[in-house]
């Protein structure tokens, strides 16, 4: 059962009574769980979408509803709403005022009135989930860029929300912290929150999300499946944005029947998958072992006789238990990825895997089990 | 080719009681080169820009330019800046004046230019980042995006012959993005240096001769990208990811039993390794600004019906709005791309591009694909 949780309904918004209008007759839903992408070109009323759909402002006519009822713009209200749809914005320094880092994320959490050991393990956990512990007492006038947009991050994370909106999360930041927030995002969609993001990066989007709305001119003329849009070259042109490449390779390759056109591949390993066409190849076994904050991941893994596995880490849980106990890892980005992908070569492969994210970790094998493009072997050691 | 610009064992620190941003740093940037600068957050990239600007002045070591040591009296480095722009990631940070056009002055005004050359150059650099409507406009008014367009206009009205820019496509659009890498296309085969920085390691991969990359205030690596990437430890040091497209080739190579070399860096050289190395015709018409539309028809009739259009440069894009195009934004990989799928296509372009489309026709040859380029005059 899909459940709506944000919707707007013919919005409209403007920044003043002289300017046109920012949001024009906006209507959207977006669906409890479902992940969601934001896109559109420069000044097409992504940000304002946001700072609407979370009561920073006001429609001047149409309605914002969550869960279905119309937002009160009351004080009470609008606070109870914040503390369920938090909101991290494109420019971190809109948004950091505490002095120093654990103030900061300690911030919204002591806003919601939450007991002082409470706060201190929402602190903890938020700061390790984007990596910044080390940094827990510095002035956050001394951090980089994208050092502020980790720890605008753990604020977020650390209001606990069911509905976390995204403005550019991996703007500025290295590959491999962008890499970080991506699977962040996924974990918290696992954990059940509905998480909705505009990026400029359609590669990114087209890996990660199920739906896609595109604004343009203010309006939004697309809510469906990322294919949906990007088969009408006209519709991608005018909103200003471009295909992504794995949706043009799969295009020009079925365009001439050298793979049908069905399933699209997403992601990079799918690409692979997909175009190698390895059929009669030997397939290695997926092990995707759950693995909690305390657990030993070297007596685990020697007591699988995983030793020498190619092993790679997925979500908080493990990279928690990593931290403690030093185990050696191949692949610290792109865990699935890169493991589907020796299994896709043959040889076995082992993902230490947070215990919410075993489906996600999953995703790739299934894509090329039920592609016909191999026939990898998965097997999940619970906890 | 000779080096432009040169850092030897240079260290900075922001404070004699603050830790080195450069430490011990060494680099030589080829003149005419396409060079891409990676490394992770805080590696050191924005300061070794400033450094080769001459606006930071390293507490050791020398920073050469055309093989002479950066004098940093007021006269000496006017001289570099005449020479070298520096286009920053924010561009709140470069711009000061309230309008568009003095904004853009502002390079050649303090550069003693004369007004009617002035006046030329701000006409061509918006132009060229298609900010001409936006001349009279307060700076306060325009997005993000396009204040950027307006600093890469500001660096490009002082005519540099080194063009620096960090992080130039962060927060734009996808086609906005596009254009500014036609742009340093452009730059290029005007005999340009240009560097960038970017986290888009994709962009960087297609772009790029050459890759320096950055850790911790050092220079780790210089060479082609493909031997950066080889080296996965390395790379993951560096807080790096390699490119898609050079994963996908390393798996789909490993899988079929073929070498990893050639390394595809587009579409079209991808499809044309893995898919079927088709050989469709790319009608190739240069378009003279002023004429563009009537060569439109012509060509479009020349290559046949079903053939596909595709556009590259910002003056043909300009000139050919409204009429039916497939490929706005990269024209040249997407018309390639439907020879290697053995279909014709006609590309409309900018003059100046010529050689970049040889260029990127003979790259693809190694792929096994013979497309075949027919100049339509």
């Amino acid at each position: 059962m899909t459940q709506t949780i944000l919707e707007a309904n013919d919005v409209c918004y403007r920044y003043s009574k002289k300017s046109g209008n920012v949001l024009d007759h906006v209507s959207l839903r977006i669906d409890k769980g479902v992940k969601t992408a934001i896109l559109g070109a420069n000044g097409a009323g992504k940000s304002t979408l946001f700072s609407v759909l979370n009561a920073l402002y006001k429609p001047d006519s149409g309605e914002v509803l969550y869960h279905g009822e119309p937002l009160s713009y009351r004080k009470r209200n609008i606070l109870r709403m914040r503390s369920e749809v938090s909101i991290l914005f494109q420019n971190p320094n809109d948004m950091l005022f505490r002095p120093n880092v654990e103030q900061d994320v300690a911030y919204g959490p002591e806003n919601l009135k939450l007991p002082r050991e409470e706060i201190q393990k929402r602190v903890d956990d938020a700061l390790f989930a984007v990596g910044m512990s080390d940094f827990r007492k510095s002035p956050v006038m001394r951090l980089s860029y994208g050092q502020r947009k980790r720890v605008t991050l753990a604020g977020v994370l650390a209001m606990h929300p069911q509905v976390l909106i995204m403005d550019e999360p991996t703007a500025g930041l290295d590959p491999q912290m962008a890499y970080e927030v991506m699977e962040i995002a996924e974990q918290l969609c696992c954990n059940g929150v509905t998480v909705i993001m505009s990026s400029h990066d359609t590669n990114l989007t087209y890996s990660w999300a199920d739906e896609i709305h595109v604004m343009q001119n203010g309006k939004c003329v697309y809510s469906g499946t990322p294919e949906g849009f990007y088969s009408d070259k006209i519709a991608v042109y005018q909103a200003g944005l471009l295909a992504p490449s794995a949706f043009l390779m799969n295009e020009g390759l079925s365009s001439i029947g050298v793979v049908s056109r069905d399933p699209f591949p997403r992601t990079q390993t799918e690409v692979s998958a997909k175009i190698a066409d390895n059929k009669g190849g030997r397939f290695g076994t997926l092990h995707i072992m759950e693995i909690a904050p305390d657990s030993d991941i070297n007596a685990l893994v020697m007591d699988h006789g995983f030793g020498d596995l190619s092993t790679g880490i997925y979500g908080m849980s493990a990279r928690r238990a990593q931290d403690t106990s030093k185990a050696r890892i191949d692949f610290m980005y792109n865990g699935p990825e890169n493991c589907t992908m020796k299994c896709m070569a043959g040889q076995d492969s082992l993902v230490l895997c947070d215990p919410v994210m075993v489906e996600s970790a999953k995703k790739s094998a299934e894509f090329i089990n039920n592609g016909g493009y191999g026939d990898i072997k998965v097997d999940v050691i619970r906890l | 080719m000779s080096n432009i610009f040169e850092m030897d064992n240079v260290t900075f620190a922001h404070h004699p009681t603050m830790p080195n941003v450069l430490d011990g740093f060494s680099i030589a940037v080829e003149e005419g080169s396409r060079t891409a600068i990676l490394g992770a957050n805080g590696a050191g990239k924005t300061t070794m820009f400033y450094t080769l600007a001459g606006v930071y002045k390293p507490q050791s070591g020398e920073v050469l330019f055309r093989g002479e040591p950066l004098d940093y009296s007021r006269d000496g480095l006017t001289r570099v800046r005449s020479e070298v722009a520096v286009v920053l990631q924010n561009p709140d940070e470069q711009m000061f004046c309230s309008l568009v056009e003095e904004d853009v002055a502002f390079g050649p005004l303090n550069l003693g230019i004369d007004r009617d050359e002035i006046e030329t150059r701000i006409d061509k650099a918006l132009r060229d980042v298609r900010m001409t409507e936006y001349r009279r406009s307060p700076l306060q008014q325009l997005s993000g995006g396009q204040r950027k367009r307006v600093a890469i206009a500001g660096a490009l009205a002082v005519n540099p012959s080194v063009m620096i820019m960090d992080e130039p496509t962060a927060g734009l659009d996808p086609q906005a993005s596009m254009e500014v890498l036609e742009l340093a296309e452009k730059l290029h085969l005007q005999g340009v240096t240009v560097l960038i920085s970017t986290h888009d390691i994709d962009l960087a991969y297609t772009w790029a001769d050459s890759v320096n990359v950055l850790r911790n205030g050092k220079k780790v690596f210089s060479g082609t990208s493909e031997e950066f990437y080889s080296n996965q430890e390395e790379v993951h040091l560096c807080g790096l990811l390699s490119p898609s497209t050079f994963n996908m080739n390393r798996e789909i190579s490993a899988l079929r039993g073929v070498p990893e070399s050639p390394y595809p860096h587009n579409v079209s050289e991808f499809l044309s390794k893995f898919g079927k190395a088709g050989a469709g015709r790319v009608f190739c018409v240069a378009c003279p600004e002023d004429r563009v539309c009537d060569i439109y028809d012509e060509a479009v009739r020349e290559a046949g019906s079903g053939a596909r259009i595709g556009v590259y440069g910002s003056d043909t894009r300009y000139g050919l709005s409204g009429k039916k195009i497939d490929y706005y934004f990269d024209g040249i990989d997407s018309c390639f791309t439907e020879a290697v799928l053995g279909r014709d296509s006609v590309l409309f372009y900018d003059p100046v591009y010529d050689p970049l489309i040889k260029e990127r026709a003979g790259a693809l040859k190694e792929f096994g694909s013979d497309i075949v380029l027919e100049e339509v005059r």
